[in-house]
């Protein structure tokens, strides 16, 4: 089993927006300022050991996801409609990267249903390991693992 | 259950493929329908469902030549889907891609054990479906 180690969540973040929506990001530091918005999702996983994944994202990363995982301008309300759905699914590649990664291919691991909401701040929470990273366009996006 | 006979002809003529896209997430499917499109593949229908039982009402109204299904849904997941698919005389002929999250060898096993064709993780490139949908049908190249 890997380390629950900020590295490990930040190398994730990478490759899935990346590999998801052709997006770059860059590792940064907390603490993060935020909008008047945030989409924040939660994912619970169940494993050798259960605990839940939360992703929070500026909502112009939101936004612009949704825009280049359907193949649209970020200005296309198509995109805006469909913000806090790509950050739901974005949050479901990130949790299923991370069982394998952190528990391996060779025992069986268990997502829940991603649920992602527009709030006004991130979500409170205790949790084990957290990375931040910022967009092309500097807006953060941040991952917290909270291990039971 | 029985599928209702429903084809579209492509440009020239031939039958084109019908296909059955099966998530819960909206841009997921409209991203799979997306990466379908630049398969370069003759396409004919593509239709939707939500979960697992709203793809079986699907296919009971549309006949399809395959099913793109993600496992973690509501309702119905794509692990009854595929058990419902495979004892079934009809949709037993209908293949089944699984296109979801990494996931354990031990739940892929399973998946292709009980009746679908193929996983395939996501994130994944257009070529990646292209390939695997080509390889299905039979028509896959070589490369031994």
């Amino acid at each position: 089993m890997a380390d629950a180690t900020p590295e490990l969540l930040t190398d994730i973040l990478g490759t899935v927006f990346q590999e998801t929506a052709f997006m770059f990001v860059e590792p940064a530091e907390e603490p993060v300022e935020w909008g008047p918005k945030v989409f924040t999702a939660t994912l619970a996983f169940e494993s050798v050991q259960g605990g839940t994944l939360r992703l929070t994202t500026a909502v112009p990363v939101g936004v612009e996801l949704a825009a280049n995982m359907l193949g649209c301008d970020a200005s296309d309300p198509e995109a805006e409609e469909n913000g806090r759905a790509a950050i739901s699914e974005v949050l479901n590649v990130i949790g299923g990267a991370f069982v394998t990664r952190f528990f391996g291919t060779k025992v069986p691991s268990q997502l829940g249903l991603p649920q992602a909401l527009l709030a006004s701040q991130p979500a409170a929470g205790k949790r084990t390991a957290g990375a931040v990273v910022r967009a092309e366009n500097g807006d953060p996006i941040l991952l917290e693992l909270d291990l039971e | 259950m029985t599928a209702a006979p429903e084809r579209t002809q492509g440009e020239e003529g031939a039958v084109a493929l019908e296909m059955l896209v099966v998530d819960d997430s909206p841009v997921t499917r409209k991203m799979v329908r997306r990466a379908i499109g630049l398969c370069g593949l003759e396409i004919g229908n593509v239709y939707e469902a939500g979960d697992g039982a709203e793809a079986l009402s699907r296919l009971a109204e549309h006949k399809v030549d395959m099913v793109l299904a993600d496992i973690n849904m509501p309702v119905m997941n794509g692990m009854e889907l595929v058990e419902r698919m495979s004892a079934d005389a009809v949709l037993s002929r209908i293949p089944v891609i699984i296109v979801a999250t990494p996931m354990s060898e031990q739940r892929i096993e399973r998946l292709l054990d009980i009746g679908a064709r193929a996983y395939l993780a996501k994130p994944f490139r257009p070529e990646a479906l292209k390939d695997l949908v080509l390889e299905i049908l039979g028509k896959g190249e070589s490369h031994g």
